[in-house]
């Protein structure tokens, strides 16, 4: 039963990240863009995240400037595919080669030819605040858990119900399905577009920075491991729905933490056997939904404002 | 005209990634300023060396050990040194090519997943050196040109050094290891760690059993390393080591916590490859390698010509593997037992 309660414990602690970015792309494809470049704006978010919360001390500020930096970067993004009306996926692998070389490109600037670990004081737990010294396990799940992740799942009811219950929602929405009959029904298209780039950027860049400031106390080149590309598929596999999304992330993540603690138990099993279990599981899941295509009809396809 | 932008905004993107790549020049031993490859203002040659790692040599542990080693040594011997650190797999032979394009005279690849691409390189440019840490006995042979050494700290020795200090400190009888990825080298250290600990419990009256060994499977992934430490605690271990790089670093922070939350340090780990007392809480001691000796010999080996073809052994016995300095939670009688069972392995007597 305890082996059961850690791997929940576990699952929630490796899902939050993946719920920001998953939700980044969301917001992105459910506005006609589909973003690969997750994983740069998160890693050039990690990094600006743990510069900042190194220099003035707060995992806050490190998360709002990550989200800042997400912004920025993904500006570029932004302008290319909205305004240019260029590929998004090119743009989006640009991205991807992009940040990472210049997050890289700023650690070296900022602690020079140094090679001493840097580390900082993570964002404290709810628990940790209130002074709760606990061993129950609902005490821990509910409580031993840092803002960023009450952020995350309130981020999720949020849009869920914005996309199926406020009448922006569905106008946004409307963008990503036929963005030439939202026109004529005098929604911005354009607007909406890049508002969605705005989100994107500012959820991708604090999946990044809670990486930093909340999960492991030090940065190194290549942290967000996968991260942006498992996004990716949680989007797909989550069916283009909030609830949706969250479940794959959970799936996700239940599945890494399932294989770290089964290779940690089970005495003489080869350990490629479980570290092959997340793989396996997305691949056995993704067939058995089906390719019934449920994204955004306009996916991935330029708006060209005076198109016929 | 908006296509005319969308090319000038990805060449754009482009040429910024050149001016992104992650090396870093340093110059050791004396003024090199102004200098092109190979030689100084005076004319004398100037030798250089460049390091590639597919860790960060910030990681607090294996690449930052490795780098600090080659630094040392060029300073002791007046060399350049470049490094590339965090590069993909895809990239080691790429990375090597380029510093061989560039006149470097040694190339110095920590590890043996750089086999290959050194092999290969080696092939290619005969004239220039390459120095594989943790290479294979049998690598230096394989190179056609001879100009490939393999600097081989004695993987079982590294283990048993942290083995005997684990088996004394453990109060639970059970101990850890996270390996990166499954080198020979690293299996040999997990086994050295295996067999010290459970002989040093033995002769202490307790059974000391390791967990089986773990794989991050990156070296980057301090996530991992964190996730692993809490499982392994959560089964009752209180003595980690580790050959993961920053998965080491990840694996400590989760190790630190856990005594935070228990009041007191009672969780230990034991670092690598270079003396860490001090960075973690936790860290009650380190196995360390003196890398910058072994490199400073085929920087020695390359001034004189004779560069090449041979495997330098790092052992207790030659002064390439020690002991780091010992925390104070490590008490005095256990100092001096672990002490006496460095000397037995020093004079070839300990298990036996």
């Amino acid at each position: 039963m305890e082996f059961v309660m850690n791997i929940i414990l576990s699952s929630v602690r490796m899902a939050t990240p993946l719920i920001f970015l998953a939700l980044a792309e969301l917001y992105s494809q459910r506005a006609g863009l589909v973003h690969i470049g997750l994983e740069g704006l998160a890693s050039i978010g990690s990094l600006v995240g743990f510069l900042v919360s190194l220099i003035t001390g707060s995992p806050m500020l490190g998360v709002l400037a990550g989200a800042a930096v997400g912004i920025l970067v993904n500006m570029i993004f932004a302008y290319a595919t909205v305004t240019l009306c260029a590929e998004q996926i090119v743009y989006g692998m640009a991205i991807n080669i992009f940040a990472p070389a210049l997050a890289a490109f700023i650690y070296r600037v900022y602690f020079g030819a140094g090679s001493e670990l840097v580390q900082v004081g993570l964002m404290n737990t709810l628990s940790g605040s209130l002074g709760i010294t606990s061993d129950n396990f609902l005490v821990r799940l509910l409580l031993d858990q840092t803002p960023m992740v009450y952020l995350a799942y309130g981020l999720v009811i949020f849009t869920v119900i914005y996309f199926n219950r406020t009448k922006s929602g569905l106008n946004y929405k409307a963008v990503g399905e036929y963005p030439k009959a939202a026109a004529t029904l005098g929604i911005n298209v354009i607007g909406v577009k890049y508002l969605a780039c705005v989100i994107c950027g500012a959820l991708a860049g604090i999946g990044g920075a809670y990486l930093t400031t909340c999960y492991a106390n030090t940065y190194v080149d290549g942290n967000v491991a996968g991260r942006g590309f498992i996004a990716l598929a949680a989007v797909i596999f989550g069916r283009w729905s909030g609830a949706g999304v969250l479940l794959a992330c959970l799936f996700f993540g239940f599945c890494d933490a399932l294989q770290i603690r089964l290779q940690v138990s089970s005495f003489g099993v080869p350990y490629q056997f479980f570290q092959m279990i997340p793989y396996v599981a997305t691949v056995v899941v993704l067939a058995s939904i089906g390719m019934k295509k449920a994204g955004p009809k306009s996916s991935g396809k330029p708006y060209l404002k005076e198109e016929r | 005209m908006k296509k005319l932008l969308a090319l000038l905004l990805a060449l754009a993107m482009c040429l910024s990634l050149a001016a992104c790549g992650g090396t870093d020049t340093d110059t050791s031993g004396g003024d090199t300023s102004g200098e092109d490859a190979g030689g100084d203002a005076s004319g004398e040659a100037t030798y250089r060396v460049a390091m590639i790692c597919d860790s960060s040599i910030s990681d607090g542990g294996w690449g930052m050990s490795c780098y600090n080693a080659m630094v040392d040594a060029a300073e002791a011997y007046g060399w350049e040194t470049e490094v590339s650190d965090s590069i993909a797999q895809s990239a080691y032979y790429d990375t090597i090519v380029s510093y061989c394009d560039l006149g470097y005279d040694l190339i110095y690849a920590p590890g043996n997943q750089y086999t290959d691409a050194v092999l290969q390189a080696a092939e290619e440019y005969p004239d220039v050196a390459f120095a594989l840490l943790n290479g294979g006995e049998d690598t230096p042979a394989q190179a056609v040109n001879g100009n490939v050494t393999s600097l081989l700290p004695n993987a079982q020795q590294v283990g048993w050094i942290a083995g005997a200090l684990a088996g004394l400190m453990t109060q639970t009888g059970t101990i850890a290891f996270i390996g990166g990825m499954e080198l020979d080298t690293t299996l040999g250290k997990y086994q050295g760690y295996q067999e010290a600990a459970a002989y040093v419990g033995e002769q202490e009256g307790k059974t000391v059993t390791t967990l089986d060994i773990v794989y991050s499977g990156d070296f980057s992934a301090t996530d991992k390393g964190i996730e692993f430490a809490k499982a392994m605690i959560d089964q009752g271990s209180d003595v980690f080591f580790g050959d993961a790089s920053a998965v080491d670093s990840g694996a400590r922070q989760a190790i630190d916590e856990a005594n935070a939350a228990n009041g007191s340090v009672t969780i230990y780990d034991i670092a690598q490859p270079s003396d860490l007392l001090g960075q973690n809480e936790c860290i009650i001691g380190s196995q360390v390698t003196d890398n910058a000796s072994l490199v400073g010999l085929c920087m020695q080996a390359v001034e004189d010509g004779s560069f090449g073809g041979e495997v330098i052994y790092g052992t207790l016995q030659n002064g390439a593997l020690a002991t780091g300095a010992l925390s104070d939670l490590v008490p005095e009688d256990i100092q001096t037992k672990y002490l006496d069972y460095l000397n037995q392995m020093v004079d070839g007597t300990f298990m036996q």
